[in-house]
């Protein structure tokens, strides 16, 4: 036992009894490969979201303080004036990608014989795609184009509830900046699913100037900023705050309700589900190396008059643990591994989420953050565990160790 | 005090009490025992008179109730746990009855272990126990598991083991119970050899005639009390 002695020691008292501590390991391995999994999913949903939800309002919502806190008795009570100014100047900041205008307001739109709610956003249609990319799935006509005044794209629930298509006209009506009630005649080009039915029953994209020119106004909503990157929000954030301390500048994070509500769930579920596994494998680890240390209570006691300290015996249990304990994760990390990239492969879509009209791919994210705290906590507690079993017998009297049958 | 010979061992009025529920047993009632280096000296007596007992008070391995223990003229009746294992590691060599040997380690291993433990440097314990192996004729076998040896075999591996660290005191549980007349004569002529080779100090407990007449001395305990202290037959004619 010349190098690494205490190493070789353990190592060889796994292989005692092989089929347990294959057991152990292998219990240990799908423990592991479901946390990493389970969390992977997670993680993956996060960032999904995030993406989507960045990609909906823009890293950055910039508005007057009053557009996030109270409702309007008119539309754009509390809408920004001048805004290409505005929107200029943020176009400035070298992390700012595009700044697109939004102006939001409800209504009526009517088919002439049938009359129902809407929920409009004027944006600026060019703009708006290029940033976004095919953010919608047009289901019928085209996308809108910028500068193409009274044409509008309803979701696909509305579209259906007006009879409407591509081509049809409709008219919409909404109360203007004044309070008068103003009506437009428009022409349907495109219809399209958010994906949520329930959006997709109210939802009508028209071009920012139809908007204000049924509104009567110039104001925009707000003005989302689009960054180069995720990473640049917060930072990003402070800075066009400092440059504009009249106005609010709210993140992606505060507008993405569905995100955060996705979030706390999946964090109570998955991090319920991580403890419930990290404590199966805890106990299964500590089962074995408790049988251990029992079978090997004579050992123990030899160890011991021979002048093996009892802190040398513990720790010694301990890399036992570790060995069964990483040997176990390092076999679930691979089996995590495979599993992901076998889902890159042979791609699996899942059932649409409640609410929801579409699945999605199944698919696990890769954190080297996960793993390594997932591998460390699992290898820690079984050498913590094993260690936890061993003191007791180690502390034995050394006659009775010894006389242990 | 023979100063040529001193005491490795000095046992003076131990008592050991066991509590057993509500029963008590006296298994030492005031023995007195001085071991020299180089001595051998075996205990004898029927079962339950306190050899094993003795043996485990004399090893660092259990405490006396009263009287006093010294090893090497150091008291050590008291010894914290953790300095009573440091001076086993480091004085004081066990062989068992049952060999104890460590069935995941090679012969090598379970006679280095005992180094390892004292924290030797890598060459000196590699020489020592290459030495040790080719004293006790094993020296083929060092790669070998213990469950690979005879009972002879294993019986020179753990007397290895206990020699190997050159102790001041050698306590032997009836080393050669569980081995035939043939072995256990080798395993005595061992025990003889390398001890009076190191100076090391035998204490025995043995029921073997054979072992008894090849001590220097024979303590016949009874009842937890010596009743003799004899030099052999075989001893007192050499002599």
């Amino acid at each position: 036992m010349t190098r690494w002695p205490w190493l070789r020691f353990a190592a060889a008292n796994t292989l005692r009894n092989r089929r347990r501590s294959a057991v152990t390991v292998g219990i240990a391995a799908l423990g592991t490969a479901a946390i990493l999994l389970a969390g992977g999913f997670a993680l993956f949903t996060y960032q999904s979201l995030a993406e989507a939800a960045a990609r909906t309002t823009g890293h950055l919502i910039v508005a007057k303080p009053e557009q996030f806190l109270r409702d309007e008795d008119v539309p754009l009570q509390h809408g920004l004036d001048d805004a290409a100014a505005l929107q200029a100047a943020l176009r400035a900041d070298p992390r700012v990608r595009q700044v697109l205008p939004r102006v939001e307001f409800s209504g009526l739109i009517s088919n002439g014989d049938k009359s129902t709610v809407m929920v409009a956003a004027g944006i600026d249609p060019d703009a708006e795609f290029a940033v976004k990319g095919p953010f919608l799935k047009i289901t019928a006509g085209r996308v809108l184009a910028s500068g193409q005044q009274a044409q509008v794209m309803l979701g696909e629930g509305l579209a259906r509830s007006l009879k409407a298509a591509p081509g049809s006209g409709l008219t919409v009506l909404a109360s203007t900046t004044e309070g008068a009630l103003n009506a437009l005649d428009v022409t349907v080009v495109g219809v399209f699913s958010t994906g949520v039915p329930d959006i997709d029953q109210r939802l009508v994209y028209a071009d920012i100037r139809t908007a204000q020119q049924l509104l009567v106004t110039q104001r925009v909503s707000s003005l989302g900023v689009f960054l180069d990157r995720m990473a640049a929000t917060a930072d990003a954030q402070a800075r066009v705050q400092q440059q504009w301390p009249q106005l609010k500048v709210q993140s992606w994070v505060d507008q993405a309700f569905f995100y955060r509500g996705v979030r706390d769930l999946y964090n109570r579920i998955f991090g319920a589900l991580g403890l419930i596994i990290g404590l199966i494998v805890v106990v299964v680890v500590t089962n074995a190396m408790a049988m251990a240390v029992i079978e090997r209570t004579r050992e123990v006691g030899t160890l011991r008059a021979l002048g093996t300290l009892p802190g040398q015996l513990v720790r010694s249990f301990a890399l036992e643990g570790l060995l069964l304990g990483g040997v176990g994760t390092a076999l679930g990390a691979g089996l995590a591994l495979a599993v992901t990239l076998a889902l890159l492969v042979f791609p699996v879509q899942m059932p649409p989420p409640p609410g929801r009209s579409e699945g999605y791919p199944l698919q696990i994210a890769l954190d080297g953050g996960l793993y390594g705290f997932t591998l460390l906590a699992m290898v820690l507690l079984a050498g913590a565990a094993s260690a936890l079993v061993a003191r007791r017998t180690v502390a034995r009297p050394v006659v009775d160790a010894l006389a242990h049958v | 005090m023979d100063t040529a010979h001193p005491d490795v061992l000095r046992l003076a009025g131990v008592h050991k009490t066991y509590r057993l529920g509500t029963h008590e047993v006296r298994a030492l009632q005031g023995v007195d025992l001085s071991l020299r280096a180089g001595e051998m000296l075996a205990l004898t007596g029927p079962s339950g008179s306190g050899k094993s007992t003795l043996l485990h008070i004399a090893g660092l391995i259990d405490r006396a109730d009263a009287g006093e223990l010294r090893l090497r003229g150091q008291d050590v009746t008291a010894l914290p746990e953790v300095q009573a294992t440091r001076l086993r590691r480091d004085a004081i060599g066990f062989v068992f009855q049952g060999f104890n040997l460590v069935p995941v380690m090679t012969v090598w291993d379970n006679v280095d272990y005992a180094l390892f433990i004292a924290g030797v440097p890598v060459p000196q314990r590699r020489q020592r126990v290459q030495a040790m192996l080719d004293a006790v004729g094993l020296a083929a076998h060092a790669g070998h598991r213990p469950d690979a040896l005879s009972g002879g075999q294993r019986q020179r591996v753990a007397i290895a083991r206990a020699l190997v660290k050159q102790p001041a005191l050698v306590i032997a549980d009836e080393p050669t119970a569980n081995l035939d007349s043939h072995t256990a004569d080798q395993v005595l002529d061992l025990m003889r050899e390398q001890g009076r080779m190191q100076g090391a100090a035998f204490l025995i407990a043995t029921h073997d005639d054979r072992l008894l007449a090849r001590c220097d001395r024979v303590l016949r305990l009874l009842d937890g009390c010596i009743q003799g202290d004899r030099q052999p037959f075989l001893t007192r004619s050499a002599a």
